[in-house]
């Protein structure tokens, strides 16, 4: 499986990415959060980003999506057309536009309108991402189902839901016709054991489907099951990146905390 | 540039400046966030905004925060015509393909851009109704304006509106003095829509409204900003709002733009002193 993966192109190209913040307001001093990072992802791979707090995890996927602005370093990301852009020098327009179909972010919490109902909400992520409106209908209705959110809820509205039924709706929205590129951060972490354990089929079926994942998870059960590869970070830098049998057993549970 | 597809913009601005009082070159230099004041100690005249760029795309959204007195409202007001630029260039794809520079027109020809090309939505609805007439006569008259003359379909139409914008439709031959604050907000926006404008210009949409009708009326904006594909500019000094509507947004002080981002980067990793101020008061 690895050599066919290699002969494919990367779909993303991290290279010497640091990320510093100034705080004009507290004395004006500069935090580095992450110290020159270089890795590359391919499609259908799915890498697990590992580390203790403060390793850089998440700060490393919010400067992919552009959340965080890059200090320095490129991020290249290869195109449909097998152009490659650099997320860095992008414009603000067009990383909205490589948002909504190319590139997507799924955090553990839903970022919804509250008067809009379950499966519209997933429906409308579909349809963003170039579905038909009955297709992602279909599409969202068997999602939900997958990820055990019973078809009573799916006409309410999402801000009667509970902590975990929003986790596994955002979950839905996020996969559904999935982007090419997909960044996760700690999607599953308040799940009950049940759900969890479907919401991780549905994100191993990613891999399947050609979706290159880039993921922070908070066990190392879940890292085993899905990573193809992990990053172990420590303190800003990347310390290892190889497979999972190799780094895996490097783990310890302090690698793993949010 | 990348061949990555972005929507061609709706509105154009460049330069835009409005100042109040004598006219100095020198006076910019003496103004804005470096001086900590909009305000000339030499001339004594104000520079209510200077410099101002952006681009909006059709279907989108863009945020101007900052706090009073920043100039976030001058810079919409110019472009709406409330009041005249002191400068710059500003062009609207659907007037003239953007071949003329709004700025130039005269005030009839500004006035008739009100009708059907660009709607406002103040924070004060007494400015964008007329208080004594009914919620269907404040809907009536844009329509009449923009050439309506059969009495059944005005009528249809602000039956539709009003009914989008969730007003109780046995209101409709109220008269909106007799409103509360969200219904008042409720039918200024069912009027601004009423020719179907291309652009929309949001003035502190919901400053003013309690909690919960603010949240009620937010989420209609958003509902309607998202279906009608509009262009959009959202004024407010409030990043609740501004997370809520827009995408991408600029942030004002003293006049000036002091920082252009993505809405969730400008939330998240602020840049400028000013912008991280702003959001740490924000979250506090």
């Amino acid at each position: 499986m690895t050599m066919t993966m290699n002969k494919t192109l990367p779909i993303l190209d991290v290279q010497n990415v640091s990320k510093s913040f100034t705080l004009h307001n507290i004395d004006g001093r500069t935090v580095t959060a992450l110290e020159d990072a270089s890795f590359i992802v391919h499609p259908g791979e799915h890498v697990s980003l590992a580390g203790s707090s403060g390793a850089g995890k998440s700060t490393l996927l919010r400067l992919i999506y552009r959340t965080y602005s890059i200090t320095a370093g490129s991020v290249k990301f290869r195109l449909t057309n097998d152009e490659w852009v650099d997320i860095a020098q992008l414009s603000d327009a067009e990383v909205i536009a490589l948002r909504g179909r190319e590139i997507g972010y799924v955090s553990q919490f839903l970022h919804a309108q509250p008067r809009r109902s379950v499966i519209d909400l997933v429906a409308r992520a579909g349809v963003s991402r170039g579905m038909s409106i009955a297709d992602a209908h279909e599409q969202a209705g068997y999602s939900l189902a997958r990820l055990g959110i019973s078809r009573t809820l799916w006409d309410v509205h999402t801000s009667v839901l509970s902590g975990g039924e929003k986790q596994r709706v955002n979950i839905a929205a996020g996969l559904i016709s999935p982007p090419r590129l997909l960044l996760l951060d700690e999607p599953v972490s308040a799940l009950d054991p049940e759900n969890r354990e479907r919401a991780i089929e549905v994100i191993a079926d990613l891999s399947d489907q050609g979706v290159a994942v880039l993921a922070v998870f908070h066990d190392l059960d879940a890292i085993s099951r899905l990573a193809s590869r992990i990053i172990l970070m420590s303190r800003g830098n990347v310390v290892t990146d190889g497979p999972v049998d190799q780094v895996l057993p490097q783990l310890t549970p302090g690698d793993v905390q949010p | 540039m990348t061949s990555i597809h972005v929507p061609s913009p709706i509105i154009q601005v460049r330069n835009l400046g409005k100042y109040y009082g004598n006219f100095d070159p020198a006076m910019i230099e003496r103004t804005g966030p470096e001086h900590g004041t909009a305000r000339d100690h030499v001339t004594a005249s104000i520079v209510a905004a200077w410099g101002v760029n952006f681009d909006v795309a059709a279907g989108e959204a863009l945020g101007i925060v900052g706090e009073s007195g920043s100039g976030k409202s001058t810079v919409l007001r110019c472009i709406a015509g409330d009041v005249a630029a002191s400068t710059g260039d500003v062009r609207l794809a659907p007037f003239e393909d953007g071949n003329v520079n709004i700025l130039d027109l005269d005030p009839s020809a500004r006035r008739q851009l009100r009708i059907n090309t660009l709607s406002v939505v103040y924070q004060d609805p007494a400015e964008g109704l007329a208080l004594g007439v009914t919620a269907g006569g404040n809907i009536a008259d844009p329509l009449t304006a923009a050439g309506w003359r059969n009495f059944g379909a005005i009528r249809d139409r602000a039956r539709e509106l009003l009914a989008r914008t969730e007003v109780p439709l046995d209101r409709m031959d109220d008269i909106v003095r007799n409103f509360s604050g969200g219904m008042r907000q409720r039918v200024q926006i069912a009027r601004a829509l009423a020719n179907k404008p291309p652009i929309l210009l949001l003035d502190e949409p919901t400053t003013g409204l309690d909690a919960s009708v603010a949240s009620g009326v937010l989420d209609l904006i958003r509902q309607l900003l998202e279906e009608l594909q509009v262009a959009a500019i959202v004024v407010s000094h409030d990043f609740g709002v501004i997370e809520m509507l827009t995408e991408r947004c600029l942030v004002m002080q003293h006049g000036r733009v002091v920082e252009d981002a993505l809405t969730d980067q400008l939330l998240e990793d602020p840049h400028h002193p000013y912008s991280q101020k702003l959001v740490a008061a924000a979250r506090t």
